[in-house]
């Protein structure tokens, strides 16, 4: 199935084809949970929009098969930019429903007992509040890089030149220094 | 290590403290995958409805994901009725009142479509009642009694209808972020800062209202609801905002300006209708303005109208404009 183009493995899944929607879930189920939960930091809404994610895929195919049967597509750069978007929005929809400008807090999944925990969780809640004041290439190229994608693998799935991911992943991460010390967490 | 170097390590390993635990880990994959499953599963019976009614579907399936976008995006330009001025009384709650169309290309829905895909959205849309799904019921006077519509209309000249249905109404707030309808007016080629800074956190309420649709052995389908209701701020100028949705929708800063400028955005409800998919036609209809469409591929045509205070829709399979503003004519 490695051996399917993106653009074939797509018309496959717009005709019904099972198969190769199930070798596209296996391929990238986990890496694009472990991007949404890192923005999300709730393992069910994390696979909510991972779900989520995926049926875009398959709409996305399947509307591919009617409309734009020649255009080239890179599945995988495709799956981490809207998984992205989608975590994106979610931190930044809970930040605006919870405290505008303020310390942006998970949503709860019951109360750590240890005072080491809830550092911890202090610690994670200024840095997903520091993320949802990047912008969303940025985040998506911390992340992706975090989670030691290529720097090719980046650049697709951003859509800028290979070239230039190092000099944005710079900025990105200065950006998200400032953002983190606007939070006055210190570590 | 340059400093560059360090700044990104610094940030990398700070982000690392979001990595999920062992507890943390996702359900296996198959059983995600099984739920997914599920899903698609769903989403392809609800497609199967009526032969027009997939037709309209399955040829309007890029024009129902833009015009959601474009809903959302817009949601005040889109529905400003003419009660505007007169509605001192309900300062800000506008109903639909007319419809337009204007005509947009295939590139452009493939831009928009993209946009859509790519799950940017212009803030947070709150269901705050999930409008109910088509129920069936047995006759026109259960319709009636279930949907609180006092002024059902049918089409007598084509019999009993063969089925009848009702929905549940529904309401939703969409809480406009500036940052992300900006993001998304740019990635279509418009200009974002045709948004201003003030519609930042406006927010947008919906109301729909109950329906009821009634289909012929024929195909004709007909739909009534009471006309929808916008709320949104004072201090929203829709002819900016229409002028924005109208580069969105592919016209050139001149077009739009003009265009703009030329469309009473108090009362006009504005459908973009895909070039490759339906050419259209203002029309009068049962007494008043409405906006037929006829499908390219010769499936039939649609009408859309306003009339004292409910919106109708009708679909006639095979038919033509004449035959369809003449069915219209003989509503009862």
């Amino acid at each position: 199935m490695t051996t399917l183009t993106d653009n074939l493995l797509l018309e496959r899944i717009g005709q019904g084809d099972a198969a190769s929607f199930e070798a596209a879930f296996h391929q990238h189920y986990d890496r694009v949970y472990g991007l949404l939960f890192r923005l999300v930091g709730n393992r069910a809404e994390a696979e909510d929009l991972a779900q989520e994610v995926f049926l875009q895929l398959y709409n996305h195919a399947f509307r591919k098969k009617l409309f734009a049967r020649n255009r080239e597509h890179n599945v995988s750069a495709w799956l981490y930019r809207v998984a992205t978007n989608m975590g994106y929005n979610a931190i930044r929809g809970r930040q605006r429903r919870w405290q505008r400008n303020t310390v942006l807090v998970p949503d709860p999944q019951g109360s750590p007992a240890a005072e080491k925990e809830v550092e911890q969780q202090e610690m994670k809640t200024a840095v997903r509040t520091a993320l949802a004041q990047l912008k969303p290439r940025q985040v998506q190229l911390l992340l992706m890089r975090q989670m030691a994608f290529s720097y090719a693998e980046c650049a697709a799935a951003c859509d800028v030149a290979p070239g230039s991911v190092g000099t944005l992943l710079v900025r990105a991460a200065k950006a998200f220094r400032e953002a983190y010390e606007a939070e006055g967490i210190e570590d | 290590m340059t400093q560059q170097e360090k700044e990104i390590r610094n940030a990398l390993n700070q982000l690392s403290i979001l990595e999920p635990t062992a507890a943390e880990a996702p359900h296996p994959a198959g059983q995600m995958l099984a739920r997914v499953r599920q899903e698609i599963d769903r989403q392809e019976e609800d497609r199967l409805i009526t032969r027009f009614g997939r037709f309209m579907m399955n040829n309007n399936r890029r024009y129902a994901t833009v015009t959601l976008l474009l809903v959302l995006l817009f949601g005040a330009a889109f529905s400003f009725p003419a009660v505007r001025t007169a509605a001192s009384d309900f300062l800000g709650m506008f109903r639909v009142q007319k419809f337009a169309a204007i005509s947009i290309s295939p590139e452009q829905i493939a831009i928009l479509q993209r946009v859509a895909e790519e799950g940017l959205t212009p803030g947070e849309l709150e269901i705050i009642e999930e409008p109910g799904e088509l129920v069936p019921v047995e006759s026109l006077a259960a319709a009636q009694a279930q949907t609180g519509l006092t002024n059902t209309r049918t089409l007598p000249g084509l019999g009993a209808p063969a089925e009848i249905w009702v929905a549940d109404g529904g309401n939703g707030r969409l809480t406009v972020d500036l940052a992300g309808a900006r993001a998304i007016v740019a990635a279509t080629g418009a200009d974002p800062l045709l948004l201003p800074d003030s519609l930042d956190g406006a927010q947008v309420d919906v109301t729909v209202f109950a329906g009821i649709q009634q289909q012929w052995a024929d195909g004709t389908m007909l739909m009534q609801t009471a006309s929808p209701v916008v709320e949104y701020p004072d201090d929203v100028d829709p002819t900016v905002l229409g002028e924005a949705l109208l580069q969105v929708l592919g016209l050139n800063e001149d077009e739009a300006y003009r265009l703009a400028r030329s469309i009473d955005w108090t009362s006009t409800v504005l459908l973009p209708i895909p070039q490759d998919f339906a050419s259209f036609n203002e029309v009068t209809v049962d007494g008043v303005s409405g906006l037929v469409l006829n499908s390219l591929s010769g499936e039939g045509s649609a009408s859309f109208w306003q009339k004292d205070g409910v919106v109708y829709l009708l679909l006639g399979p095979g038919m033509g404009t004449e035959d369809l503003v003449s069915l219209a004519g003989t509503l009862r």
